[in-house]
Parts: structure tokens; sequence; C-alpha cells
């Protein structure tokens, strides 16, 4: 009896070995890491042939030279398919690693494929298969996503590396959305609310700014602003720079902003800041028996830039000065947000997500008009309220000023 | 516990939409008048599991099919979860691994466990249920940065219909944890004071299992929202693949997988030692070779269902019309019935 027990649990031990030598080595799945190639950066153009697109993709490699071993250069192939898979399938013919797509930072649609349509499809890879995450950047480029990852930036780095980074800077500035895989899903999944998508574009020299370019004719730099409006499957239409700030308020995304009134032309004083928090809420309210939602955008910016001051100002003006630089900065911040609301109607599209913040305030209301609700946007009735706090006004109480008499107007 | 914390979300979102979370705790609620119905009966025949008293109240034939019902329900339960270890580590980590891996792996590992008795098993559980809590925590907890705006909201817009069609689908979990609670009474030891003890531990342990599972759902519905809650198979298994810290840390959801794999061997090791008291009760089975033919059966049932949407699907049917129908309707009546032969000295 004792040697039939101790029988059984050697067998049962050399078993529980043999399944932890067949789970724990990983020798099906196994890959070393320097045959793996990162995938950093995928994009979709329209291909040639009718139903393909020309797939980018940019993988890692690590620099031979590298004094520091973690520098990085980029290994680009475009290719004509009609799926995503059967890209990577041309792509391993001639590639000795395999691709790794968990290290994948962001996916590139070109104009045309948004506007063709078909762009859930090509997303599908990416939302279904295991090795990638929903962390990934989506944007828009101007033009083809093959030229913009076939850039070579001034600042060296790879064209998939510094979209990722000016993402994840664009905190500082909060002029346009970050959509990540997952936050585009889930606004598809509200079916009142249409998507967004931030915009990138090369910058070649004397577009906007000027600087030495590596070669004549070609985008040295690379520039994230604005947004695409998807109507389902494709590309409605781009928004401007403004409409794309006033959706940035309206959806309570700004964390910080530099702002300036310098657009504004009632006043000669002009006023550049930094906003350093701000919170917008948002309210269903009934007005003459119509209901409206009203937006409460409560934001907090300090002055760092003080244009047309000719004077040095007593302790009261000093205030007056802050107090006026509030209503300006309230303005600009009611302008960006009015273009963007009259955008809106103008496209039929609630790309601002009212109907979910109507479901979400007054869920009754929003049953009765959910089916209607594309025709509605045009006229539901929006309004905007803006509290700006100027915390300081910089280190200095006035500006510098020559004599009067001395070069002053 | 089991694995409901992988499944969960997807199947109260999908009947009770947006409120589908606020159903988990009320379903898990269901299982305490049902644990207290067992241990009331484990008080009245002690050292019994509800089979055998099944057979002193019901008679024996009744008791037999009963009895019978009861073993081939564990056994293809038993067998279906094993497939699911597979279809679980092949979608999400290790795509080209063999399913017979994991299924004899996992069947490895159930069968040690039992091969050690019912008490190395307990202990077993003990240990790995504080980390299987931490590992949702921390999964739960360093998801928190990716939650959507307002996704919460509107709470109760359909009033409280989601919470009763969530609780629907949350309640046949709780029908199988009762299928092992039927078969441990006999273990459990029934003088007044320690059953006082194990009707504190069930309050305590639903009350606990519930809230963890309410969390899991609650920050699937604030990250992914209503719609990729109901559409992600595995919800728990991308949010883990989401958890980065300080852009530093990432891709720690395998760590999620190993604590996620122990928490199914303890579910089928349950459902496994449920079939062989149900042989031993119906049939009078007993010794090695009867397990070791458990664990075949159980390979077969899961080499059956190598399609991973059709062995899900199975699941769902059995949890939901096979063992939730007779779980509720068995255990009330049992204690009914041998509650009112006491009252009248039958």
């Amino acid at each position: 009896m004792k040697t039939d027990r101790s029988k059984e649990q050697k067998f049962i031990l050399i078993l529980t070995v043999f399944a932890c030598l067949l789970f724990l080595t990983g020798c099906w799945g196994k890959k070393e890491v320097e045959d793996l190639a990162p995938l950093l950066g995928i994009g979709f153009d329209v291909g040639e042939k009718p139903g393909t697109f020309l797939i980018t993709q940019q993988f890692a490699r690590p620099k031979k030279d590298s004094s520091t071993g973690s520098e990085i250069e980029d290994r680009t192939f475009s290719i004509e398919a009609s799926s995503s898979r059967e890209a990577f399938e041309k792509l391993s013919k001639v590639t000795y690693r395999t691709p790794f797509m968990g290290s994948l930072k962001v996916i590139i649609f070109s104009e045309d494929v948004a506007k063709a349509g078909g762009f859930n499809n090509m997303l599908d890879f990416a939302q279904r298969y295991a090795e990638f995450r929903r962390s990934m950047y989506l944007v828009l480029a101007k033009g083809k996503a093959q030229d913009i990852l076939n850039l070579k930036l001034r600042s060296g780095l790879i064209p998939a590396m510094a979209i990722k980074s000016n993402i994840e800077g664009g905190d500082e500035i909060s002029i346009f959305p970050t959509v990540r895989l997952g936050h585009y899903l889930t606004i598809l999944g509200t079916k009142s609310t249409a998507p967004i998508l931030p915009v990138v574009e090369s910058v070649k020299s004397g577009e906007d700014m000027e600087y030495k370019a590596d070669a004549k004719n070609e985008a040295g730099e690379i520039r994230i602003q604005s947004a695409g409006v998807m109507r389902g499957d494709n590309l409605a239409d781009f928004l401007t720079d403004e409409e794309t700030k006033g959706y940035m308020w309206l959806e309570n995304d700004v964390i910080h902003r530099l702002i300036n009134t310098v657009d504004l032309e009632e006043n000669s004083v002009k006023f550049g800041g930094q906003v350093l928090e701000s919170r917008t809420k948002y309210k269903v309210k009934t007005n003459n028996e119509k209901k409206e939602l009203q937006y409460q955008i409560k934001t907090s910016i300090a002055i760092d830039e003080i244009l047309g001051l000719k004077k040095q100002l007593s302790g009261p003006e000093w205030v007056e000065l802050v107090k006026e630089a509030e209503k300006d900065f309230a303005k600009v911040i009611e302008k960006e947000c009015e273009s963007s609301i009259k955008k809106q109607r103008e496209l039929g599209l609630d790309f601002l997500g009212i109907g979910r913040h109507i479901e979400q305030k007054n869920s009754a209301y929003w049953k009765t008009i959910k089916d209607q609700w594309e025709e509605e946007i045009a006229d539901f009735s929006v309004s905007i309220e803006v509290k700006v706090t100027i915390h300081h006004s910089g280190m200095s109480s006035s500006s510098a000023t020559n004599l009067v008499g001395e070069g002053q107007d | 516990m089991g694995t409901t914390f992988l499944p969960v979300a997807s199947l109260v979102t999908g009947v009770g939409g947006r409120d589908g979370w606020m159903s988990v705790l009320p379903g898990f609620a269901v299982g305490i008048p049902y644990s207290l119905m067992i241990l009331s009966l484990s008080e009245q025949y002690p050292r019994k599991n509800l089979l055998q008293i099944s057979e002193a109240v019901f008679g024996k034939w009744i008791g037999k099919s009963l009895g019978f019902y009861y073993t081939l329900i564990v056994v293809y339960l038993g067998g279906l979860l094993l497939g699911q270890i597979g279809d679980i580590y092949q979608a999400s980590t290790m795509p080209v691994t063999p399913l017979w891996v994991f299924f004899l792996g996992g069947i490895f590992l159930v069968l040690f466990l039992i091969k050690s008795g019912i008490e190395v098993f307990a202990r077993f559980s003990e240990v790995v249920f504080p980390l299987i809590v931490i590992a949702l925590l921390l999964n739960v907890g360093l998801s928190v940065p990716r939650i959507e705006q307002g996704e919460l909201l509107p709470i109760l817009s359909e009033g409280f219909k989601p919470i009763f069609l969530g609780a629907t689908k949350v309640i046949p979990f709780v029908m199988t944890y009762m299928l092992f609670l039927a078969g441990i009474i006999a273990f459990l030891p029934t003088g007044k004071q320690e059953l006082s003890q194990l009707k504190t531990g069930v309050w305590r342990i639903i009350f606990l299992v519930g809230i963890l599972d309410t969390f899991v759902v609650l920050i699937q519905l604030l990250i992914f929202g209503p719609a990729e809650t109901i559409r992600i198979v595995y919800g728990l298994l991308v949010l883990g693949k989401l958890v980065e810290v300080s852009r530093t840390v990432a891709g720690v959801e395998s760590l999620f997988l190993g604590v996620w794999l122990s928490a199914a061997v303890i579910k089928i090791g349950s459902l496994f030692y449920a079939v062989i008291w149900g042989l031993e009760s119906v049939f009078g089975l007993k010794g090695v070779n009867w397990r070791h033919a458990i664990a075949v059966v159980f390979l077969g049932i899961a080499f059956r269902f190598v399609r991973g949407p059709s062995l899900i699907i199975e699941i769902g049917l059995v949890d939901e019309y096979l063992i939730m129908p007779f779980v509720s309707l068995w255990i009330p009546i049992l204690w009914g019935v041998s509650r009112w032969k006491r009252g009248a000295g039958i």
C-alpha cells in the first residue's frame, strides 16, 4: 500500500516537473529580444490598386556606433496590401526579425484613407491582436502617412517617436486632442458622438517658421495641430486651430495652455499668459421652455506678457489691469468655444459630445430626442459661461517704459 | 471566487448596460440564503454531503438521480474551464503554444492538488486568495489613469431593471460555488461554535468577493465604456495590458495572468473534488484510478472545445441553463422537505 502511494507520488511529481518544464521555458512562443523588430509606427495610405492600402511600418533598430547603447535608428518599409496581416506577411519575406507589435506608439492615417472610408477595418487588427496595447496614439496626417514616417527630422528623432513625444508633451499647451486607440473605440461605442483625431503634418522651412533645413525643399520638422472629425468611417472635415482649441475647452481637456489676447481688437493693451488650471462643467437647464446645455468654464491664468502698456501703474491701476485681463482672456476663450460650436452645427456632427452630456445630466429628456439627434444638433441651444481668475502678473506690476517723450508714441 | 472576475463585466454589462455594475453585489448576495440552508442541512446531517442528504430525504432513487445529474454537470463544467485556460493564454500572451500544453499543465496541477488532499487544497486556496485579491486591486488601481470622463453617467436611467437583469448573470456563478459547498460540508465541523463561525465566514466572503467583482466591472465600465465592455471577451486581460507606471513599467500582464491561472486551478480543482464526491456518493467509486479517469474526461471535454467562441458560449449555457435552475431548486426544496420531515417527525 505504502509502495503504491510512493509510486503514485513519484509519478505525479515527474508529471508536475514535466508540466513546469513545458510551461516555464516558453519554448513555443519564445523569441530572443535581438530577434525582435520593435514596431514604432504604422501609416496607412490609399494603395494604387483598388481596395488596397499602402501600409508603412516603422521599426526601431539599435544604432551600431551608439555611445550609450540606447540610441535607435529607424527601418521603414512601405508595402501595398489589402490588410494589415498581408502587409506583415510581405514584410516577413525581407526581414529576418519578427515584428513586435507591443511597442507600437502611433498609427497614422492619411487624409485620403480617412476620406475613403474603411478606417475601422484598418484598426481591427490593432484592437484584436493581443500583442497590441490600447494605449497607442491615433493621428491623421495632412498629406501622406508614408511621407510623415519617412521624414528625416532635424532633431534626429524617428518620426513615430517624435509624434509620440509631441503628443505626450501636449498637456503643456492643450491645443490638440490626445486620442489613444482605447479612447477612440470608447467614443465609437457611444454612437451619438463623432470621433475626433489630431492632425500631424510636416513643416518645411518658410511654412509658419524658418529654420536651416538639411536638404533643400524637404521638411525637417513635424507639428501636431488641429483635428479631423469623423463621420462614421470617413473623415468629414478638418477643424481649424481655433475650433480645435474651443473643443479642448468644452471637453475639459485643457491642462495648461499658452494664451494671448492679441487678436482682440477692442483693447490697446494685449495680454499673454499661461493657463495654470482649468475646469469645465456643464448642466442641462430649461430656458423659455427650451432645453439648453450650459458650459461653465473656470480657469486660472498667470499673466506673463503685457503689450502696449505705456506707463508705470499705481497699485489700484495694477488691480484694474488684472481685472481687465480677466475679461479679455474670457472673451478669447468664449470666441474659441463659439467657433467650435458653430463648426459642430455646420457639420451636423456631435464631435463635442453634447448628446452624451445631455444623456448624463438628463437621461429622460435624452430619450425623447436621441433618435433625431442628428437633426437636433444644428439647433440645440448651447450657452457658455467663462470665469477667468488671474493668479498673478509675473514678476512685475508694470512694463518697462521710457520717460515720456523719449520714444513713446 | 473562482474566475468570475474574467467574464463578469462583459456579462452583466451585456444585459444591464451602464448600470450593470450595480448588480454584482446583489447577485452574489443570493448566495447567502443558499449557503445558510446548506449549513443548516449540515447541522442536521453531520459529516454528510448534500448528495447523501438528498438520498436520506428524498429516497434512494431520487437521491441517486440528483447525484448523477450533479456529477454530470460538475464534470462537464470542470472540463470546459480547463479548456478555458488554453483559450485565455493562447488569445492573450502565448499565441503559438499548443492548447494541449495548457490543458495538460492545468490538469497536472489540479491532480497534484487533489492528490495532496482536501486540507492542502484549502491551504493552497488560503495562500493564493490574498494574491488574487492583491493582483485584482493592483490591476484596478493602476488602471485608474485610463478612466474616461463621464462613462458612469447616467445612473439608474433605466430604473432598477438593469440591476435585476445583471444579477441573473451573476447568480449562476454563485450557484456553481454552492455545488462545491454541497460536497465539502461533509468535511466541515458541525459544532455550534464552528457553525456560527462558518455562517459569519459566508457573509464575509460573499461580500468581499461581491465588492471585488463590483470594482472589476466598474473599472472596465469607466475605462472602456459599456459598448466596449460588452465586446471585449476578457476585459481584465486588456486592462492588464494597459497598466503602465510612470511610462516605465509596462507589459506586466503576464504577471497578472500567473495569478489568474492559480484562480482557475482552484476552481477546476473544486469541481474535480465535486466529481469525486459525486462518483463516491452515487456509484460508490473511489480510488486513484477513478481520479485519473476523471482527469482524462476533463481533458476530453477540453479537447472537444478547442474552438474558443464555442467554449465561451458553452460555459455560459452550462452556467445558466444546467447549473442555475438545478441548484436554485434543489437546495431550497431539500432544505424545506428536510425541515418539514423533521417537524412532522418522519
